[in-house]
């Protein structure tokens, strides 16, 4: 037996964006649970032949709660490619070749998506494919062994860029207990350790890579009937698991946290300057008066920017995110310095934006604007079905839905000055602030 | 390092006849109420006056980073905020690309703006001081500094075409920028923003008569010429060479290759095309290269290889289009590797290139990877911005619409086809090669010395595997201490 849920949700294609009225997510779509506890939604799109499929498993690096398995998630995407005994990874290969599919895998902080994107006849044996090595992965250990080499590879093409270790120093430096307090690639040294860790690679599968905290997303040139069908055969013998994570909860901040990197080439000082803010939530306008307040705050038509990057031409890099993550996350901005003489300045005026969101109520007209940015910016992101999955694969992340868009985005529409002033209050404060400055001890060779 | 030597020397490349009613227009009309605008000049670094290397580069920067005559860039960017568009710029040796996207609801204040960066720039000074800035910043601190797979794969056209058109960063450099004036850019702007060099491309849901419309405005420009990209072929490559960038890094990145006389459009592309997807596909697991590399010997994270330029290949999976180029070369990329595997990875990227030059491919392998390309290219068209610039791409090198270009060649071709084109155009030595490393010296005695370079491994592995091995620590690089040459990365993209 099956729940289905049928959602009508279809905004006619050529539908205009001046008015904010009426759902965001243009497409009809729809979802339903295995008795295994699989979901599936399902996206006809109006893009001809081509069919995207995104498969979301909810655990991600905020899942690596044991201590030296930082990494794990992200090596797990890696070991997915293994094989299986019916598909060696050549046979699997082979397959996706024949399919002329464009495939690959990313991991975050809270989930692990597989994506492949190929033309529609393909649709039964990808499906196929997908099922099986989801269900039966088989690596040893040697092959387990030699793809550690390859996630430690990734880790160094990242580390040229200093991004890459600001980011890590700022989660390091934030968070004491949460597991947010390493980066998706994880800790050097865990990394390196990873080679004796088959039998946890195990365990990592048995507890995670299972129905209950699996979504697939199938977008494109699709008959949702069919898509159920096909998956109804292969997928429902997947056996459901009981794991549950105990992710510790990471305890009030309470004052500012500073941190420096040296780096040892030349290259322009970074600043992050991030608050503790709150979960994700669609319930409360938390979560989208963060949003407002980076856009706002940050963007290319804020006065800061205008100032700093145009006017004065101190900085050449500012951009600000919100948290939106399952756990509480942080509210951050990242600036690039071009003088190191203006670091100091900087920060503080940064810092200043940030907190002054709490003092001064925003301009009506210039959140009317940032609502109109938020429609076309959404349209215009939908322009083909790998985009119109991935998006989709990033709010199922969050809430198992493609409804979760459009009750984030209603919940925008709703905004207010006063919302916006009070999130700014409540997490926007000199006690949730964490400061990391990143100089190099090379000679700086930026333009002068 | 970078030169510019005569342009426009001795015998050249043939060009498409230059009898064309100017601007060109490619329509893809359609009813989505997203709208695409490409406007594509076919001028580039390669049109850069010897003496001003990114000169083309720096125009294009100010034209899309800069305001116009009635708007301040201040006043664009508010303008543009609530539509949640901008105007982004390409530019290469032969094409510099305008390319913008919008809702239907906004085309006309979009469009109107677009048309202005482009018709009718500032030229303000401000604007000038601060995309010269990002230009420098963008060659000390982004390649130089923070991006060593990129710092190496541009740095091996360079050296390729050293003395030619092509033999220099689109960027420029640091010395030619910090000289360079708005006089400079204007007079640039004058001789090469005109109809003869446009392609205009519109796709999407815009009206019956907007194309008619940008056509009129655009014919405000001056009537010119077409730039001539017809120059000498680079410089025969002798025997293996190596440039080695010394930079305090963790790991080694390699890029390899060598100038080949085929491009989109030639007898041979598509055999080549089948050739690089078996060897190398970009970011796919399928290649070989990656097979041996990665996931049997777990070297790095990936390993590819190229017959078209590909700039930007650690941030997308699919090539960006409108990089049109009249030269290419044929190109294995790298990733980093630990440093006491980095001969051995060397070693096993030519001992492949070697195997493929003396075998071949087989027949299986043909028609599996001339599957794959056949469907794979209605993926590269995802997006209808995509198969727009490919259908600007087909008129520049006067070919049908891409997608029905490659199937039909690929139907033709057979896998004698494509292992005769292997043998002509491919080789195993007189590569190039560039690494990007700390402790060049250390590795150049590595690399011309004697001594095997083994690979060093964590886990047990087959039998094959470690007599395949035995050969690839001792392949012969045939590099002496004079082919080798280290400079310090701080002089890179400097003069």
């Amino acid at each position: 037996m099956s729940q289905t849920t049928l959602i009508a949700a279809l905004i006619l294609g050529a539908a205009s964006l001046l008015s904010g009225a009426g759902k965001i997510f243009p497409y009809a779509y729809v979802q339903e649970d295995l008795p295994n506890g699989l979901r599936l939604i399902t996206i006809p799109t109006d893009y001809p032949n081509i069919v995207s499929v995104y498969i979301v498993v909810g655990t991600g690096s905020r899942n690596e709660i044991e201590p030296g398995k930082s990494g794990f998630a992200h090596l797990f995407e890696h070991l997915m490619f293994r094989g299986t005994p019916e598909f060696s990874p050549q046979k699997y290969q082979a397959s996706l070749n024949e399919a002329g599919a464009s495939s690959n895998a990313f991991t975050t902080d809270d989930f692990t998506a597989y994506h492949t994107t190929f033309s529609k006849e393909d649709l039964p044996r990808i499906l196929s494919m997908e099922a099986d090595r989801f269900q039966h992965l088989a690596y040893d250990e040697p092959a387990f062994k030699t793809e550690t080499r390859a996630v430690l590879g990734e880790y160094n093409k990242n580390s040229a860029n200093p991004l890459s270790k600001l980011r890590e120093v700022l989660r390091a430096t934030a968070f004491t207990t949460h597991t947010y307090s390493h980066t998706t690639m994880g800790f050097i040294a865990d990394v390196e350790a990873m080679p004796s860790e088959y039998d946890y690679s195990r365990q990592f599968f048995d507890r995670y890579y299972r129905p209950e905290y699996t979504t697939i997303i199938v977008a494109g040139d699709v008959d949702p009937k069919r898509v159920r069908a096909l998956v109804d055969e292969r997928w429902s013998t997947w056996k459901r698991g009981g794991y549950q994570a105990q992710i510790p909860a990471e305890p009030p901040q309470n004052g500012p946290r500073t941190a420096h990197v040296d780096w040892p080439s030349p290259t322009l000082p970074w600043i992050a300057i991030a608050y503790r803010g709150p979960a994700y939530t669609d319930d409360t306008a938390d979560t989208v008066a963060l949003d407002a307040i980076a856009r706002l705050g940050f963007d290319e038509n804020s006065p800061l920017y205008q100032k700093l990057v145009i006017e004065e031409q101190k900085v050449d890099a500012l951009r600000a995110s919100p948290p939106t993550h399952i756990d509480p996350e942080l509210f951050s901005v990242l600036v690039r310095v071009k003088n190191p003489a203006d670091l100091d300045a900087v920060q503080q005026q940064v810092a200043a934006t940030a907190q002054d969101f709490a003092v001064q109520p925003v301009d009506a007209a210039k959140l009317e604007a940032l609502k109109a940015h938020l429609r076309y910016e959404f349209a215009l992101s939908l322009d083909n079905s790998e985009a119109v999955a991935q998006t989709v694969a990033e709010y199922v992340a969050l809430r198992r839905t493609p409804e979760t868009a459009n009750r984030y985005y209603d919940m925008y529409e709703k905004l207010t000055a006063q919302d916006i002033q009070k999130a700014a209050q409540k997490y926007l404060v000199e006690r949730n602030r964490t400061t990391v400055t990143l100089t190099s001890t090379a000679v700086t060779g930026g333009a002068k | 390092m970078i030169r510019m030597a005569a342009l426009f020397a001795l015998s050249g490349v043939a060009i498409l006849a230059d009898t064309r009613p100017a601007p060109r227009v490619v329509e893809l009309p359609g009813k989505s109420p997203l709208v695409t605008i490409r406007l594509v000049f076919t001028t580039g670094a390669a049109s850069d006056p010897s003496d001003q290397p990114g000169l083309a580069h720096l125009t294009a920067e100010l034209l899309g980073g800069g305001g116009t005559k009635d708007r301040t860039y201040k006043q664009i960017l508010d303008a543009m905020y609530p539509m949640a568009t901008s105007v982004s710029v390409y530019s290469d040796k032969e094409m510099t690309t305008f390319v913008g996207d919008t809702h239907v609801d906004n085309l006309d204040r979009f469009y109107a703006i677009m048309r202005d960066m482009v018709l009718n720039p500032g030229w303000r000074a401000d604007d000038f001081t601060r995309v010269r800035d990002d230009a420098v910043n963008e060659l000390r601190v982004s390649l130089r500094g923070n991006n060593d797979e990129e710092l190496g794969k541009e740095e091996l056209y360079n050296i390729i075409y050293s003395g030619r058109p092509y033999g220099h960063e689109n960027l420029g450099t640091v010395t030619a920028l910090n000289k360079m004036t708005v006089a400079d850019l204007r007079d640039f702007y004058q001789r090469h923003y005109t109809q003869a060099n446009l392609i205009i491309g519109l796709a999407g849901g815009y009206p019956p008569d907007f194309a008619a419309r940008v056509k009129k405005d655009f014919a405000s420009l001056p009537a010119g010429e077409p730039d001539a990209f017809s120059f000498a072929a680079p410089a025969k490559i002798e025997r293996n060479r190596a440039t080695l960038i010394d930079k305090d890094t963790r790991s080694v990145a390699w890029s390899l290759g060598f100038p080949i006389d085929v491009k989109r459009g030639d007898p041979d592309f598509a055999a080549l095309l089948v050739m690089q997807s078996w060897l190398g596909q970009h970011r796919a697991s399928s290649g070989r290269l990656f097979q041996r590399m990665r996931e049997v010997r777990g070297l790095n994270y990936g390993d590819y290889a190229y017959i078209e330029y590909f700039p930007r290949g650690m941030y997308q999976f699919e090539p960006a289009p409108n990089l049109g180029r009249h030269q290419q070369i044929f190109q294995i990329w790298v990733r980093p590797v630990e440093p006491p595997n980095a001969g051995f990875a060397l070693r096993l990227a030519l001992f492949e290139l070697n195997r493929l030059v003396k075998d071949g491919m087989t027949q299986q392998d043909f028609e599996s990877t001339r599957s794959f390309l056949g469907k794979y290219v209605n993926v590269l068209m995802k997006t209808k911005s995509a198969e727009l610039g490919y259908a600007i791409d087909s008129v520049y090198y006067g070919i049908p619409d891409y997608n029905e270009y490659v199937k039909t060649s690929l139907a033709k071709l057979t896998l004698a086809d494509v292992n005769r084109a292997i043998r002509k155009h491919l080789r195993a030595d007189r590569l190039q090669i560039v690494g990007v490393t700390k402790d060049a010296e250390k590795l150049k005695a590595e690399l011309t010395g004697d001594a095997a370079t083994p690979i060093h491994y964590n886990s047990p592995k087959p039998h094959d595997i470690l007599d395949e091995d035995k050969i690839v620590e001792k392949w012969p690089l045939n590099l002496s201490a004079a082919d080798v040459t280290v400079v310090p990365v701080d002089s890179v993209f400097e003069n």
